[in-house]
């Protein structure tokens, strides 16, 4: 960790290259053969939904504002904390509302789901804006626009001399509760499909009824979804490399390489949550 | 009704919980130094200013209070298959847990100090002494809180998660909602006291953090007392809501209907986004542009 947070930013957008989505292509195809070979069609649909919900994470990861070690000395905007574990945080706090709502059906699970991480998010960002209004005498600047793209508002006469600006922006606060809202929707969609998986195929493998294999299988869909997801927040965290302020920051536009690592990260780590009973 | 209201009493217990846990955790963080604003702790040194500041940042606090709480939980859990008391068994769990969570403290610092040697930084055994079993105090009150509002969860709201994957879910959650609301104020308000009220630090300043107090070096327990007035409890009110509506919501309005819960999680983060825009012009109006010391003069 550096005074700075990490190393030299380019901003740059960086896109996926040629044989990178050959190559990721090639291993998703063969993790859903694979899928389809050891549970049929319902290993299909649960693999291409985890890669879907893998994506979302990624995706959503790259929306939150994260200021890591510099925002903690009001030197750069964005969330003092790192990107994958604040994502992390909300995500499973959105896990956490989707479970519960399991009972109910996929819809409202994954709309509950959504709502607890974008919750957990919104309530967050108005902390660390209370923090720095109310205990430092800090307004928001973003460092990266003139202007807020939703309010309008000016930023260049509000920063401090010295640094690349401070505070959550209001564009950076509506950016944290998008990401939190993916990550919490993405997470629980990978919950959701492991999840369908183990209920089909355990009493099969164990001789035994719904009822009797559903704390295993819920525990153990739990902790494969609580794993993927930190595996997609991280690849999204190396994309981003340090700090981001929001949707309107310019290494947002590098997202795309991260969908696909994500997408292939999800494919591979998922056909081994599902080979785990497919193959008992 | 009466399940509701049952409902009710268990979710204002678990929000109670939580922001106790929040204060805590974030306390613990800012005696031991974890939290992001650690990087100037190990840069002083590098720069030339020697200090006595505790230093365990060798993970961030999301995943560490995810271990101690997941670990405490899942003792807890274990002694609770025994038959043993849920009381008797979170208390032993989170004891257990705050053991590695001061094996962890001692090592980290240790290592982290020890590494700058080369720098002129000595390893001082009275602060291990000393301020390691504060951060073991405060974890406890964090790591118990928390495996108690998660077994509230399980057991009162028949939440389907078993009780150590709860703790581990809600315990990156605890660390999460600890480091990004009690951070900055640890950082920029105490580790540069002696910067200007109301600007961020300027990078030029990057290192020099503040090193003596009243009467001699200042100690990491005297931050503890410092953050405590504004960065725990901060903590504490954000980790405290995010569990009560996340409860409070399912809890009361899943019983008209299964979309009500998600209409009025939509409402509350609307309601929160105004109440942040509100700060965000009030703090424009109030605090103005940035001047230097020249201008106002001038002015």
């Amino acid at each position: 960790m550096s005074a700075l947070g990490g190393p030299a930013q380019t901003g740059g957008v960086q896109q996926p290259t040629a044989i990178g989505i050959v190559g990721g292509l090639v291993l998703i195809i063969i993790a859903l053969a694979i899928a389809f070979f050891v549970v049929q069609m319902a290993g299909l649909i649960a693999l291409i939904g985890i890669i879907i919900g893998g994506v979302l994470v990624a995706f959503g990861v790259h929306f939150v504002p994260v200021g890591g070690a510099p925002a903690a000395m009001g030197q750069a905007p964005g969330i003092a904390t790192g990107v994958a574990m604040l994502a992390a945080g909300a995500g499973l706090a959105g896990l956490f509302g989707g479970a519960w709502a399991a009972e109910f059906g996929l819809a409202v699970a994954l709309a509950g789901g959504a709502v607890g991480g974008g919750l957990m998010m919104a309530i967050t960002c108005l902390m660390v804006n209370v923090t720095y209004i109310f205990g430092m005498g800090i307004p928001a600047a973003s460092g990266k626009v003139d202007k807020d793209p939703i309010t309008g508002d000016t930023f260049p006469a509000y920063k401090s001399q010295g640094t690349e600006g401070h505070g959550l922006p209001f564009i950076s606060y509506v950016g944290g509760v998008i990401g939190g809202t993916l990550g919490g929707l993405g997470g629980t969609l990978i919950y959701l499909m492991l999840l369908g998986v183990y209920e089909e195929v355990l009493p099969v493998t164990l001789n035994a009824s719904v009822e009797e294999i559903a704390p295993v299988a819920v525990s153990l869909a739990g902790i494969f979804a609580v794993g993927m997801f930190l595996v997609n927040a991280v690849l999204a965290a190396y994309n981003i490399t340090g700090t981001i302020e929001g949707p309107h920051d310019p290494k947002f536009k590098r997202f795309p390489r991260a969908v696909i690592a994500a997408a292939v990260a999800s494919a591979v780590t998922g056909i081994v949550a599902i080979m785990l009973v497919g193959v008992l | 009704m009466e399940q509701i209201l049952f409902g009710i009493g268990i979710t204002a217990m678990a929000g109670a919980l939580a922001t106790v846990a929040g204060a805590a955790e974030d306390t613990e963080s800012d005696i031991g130094s974890q939290g992001d604003p650690n990087s100037q702790v190990q840069l002083a040194p590098q720069m030339g200013y020697i200090h006595r500041i505790f230093n365990k940042a060798v993970a961030g606090e999301p995943p560490a209070y995810g271990l101690w709480v997941a670990l405490g939980a899942g003792i807890a859990w274990a002694f609770m298959a025994m038959q043993i008391n849920a009381i008797l068994a979170i208390v032993i769990g989170s004891a257990l847990a705050v053991f590695v969570q001061g094996v962890y403290a001692t090592t980290a610092y240790l290592g982290r100090t020890a590494s700058l040697a080369k720098f002129g930084q000595p390893v001082y055994i009275d602060i291990i002494k000393s301020v390691t079993t504060v951060t073991m105090a405060h974890a406890f009150v964090a790591i118990f809180t928390t495996v108690a509002m998660c077994h509230l969860m399980n057991a009162a709201l028949g939440h389907p998660f078993p009780l150590p994957l709860l703790g581990l879910v809600w315990g990156i959650a605890l660390g999460a909602a600890g480091s990004a609301t009690g951070n900055p104020f640890y950082g920029k308000e105490r580790q540069y006291q002696e910067q200007k009220f109301g600007a961020g630090v300027p990078i030029s300043a990057s290192g020099n953090i503040v090193r003596y107090a009243e009467a001699g070096q200042r100690s990491s327990i005297d931050n503890g007392w410092f953050t405590t007035k504004l960065g725990g409890p901060a903590s504490g009110v954000c980790f405290g809501l995010i569990v009560f509506f996340e409860l409070w919501r399912t809890v009361v309005f899943e019983e008209l209907n299964v979309w009500a819960p998600i209409i009025v999680g939509v409402v509350i983060i609307l309601v929160f986004m105004v109440i942040d825009r509100y700060i965000e012009v009030w703090a424009r109006k109030n605090f103005g542009p940035y001047t230097t010391e020249t201008e106002e003069a001038a002015a």
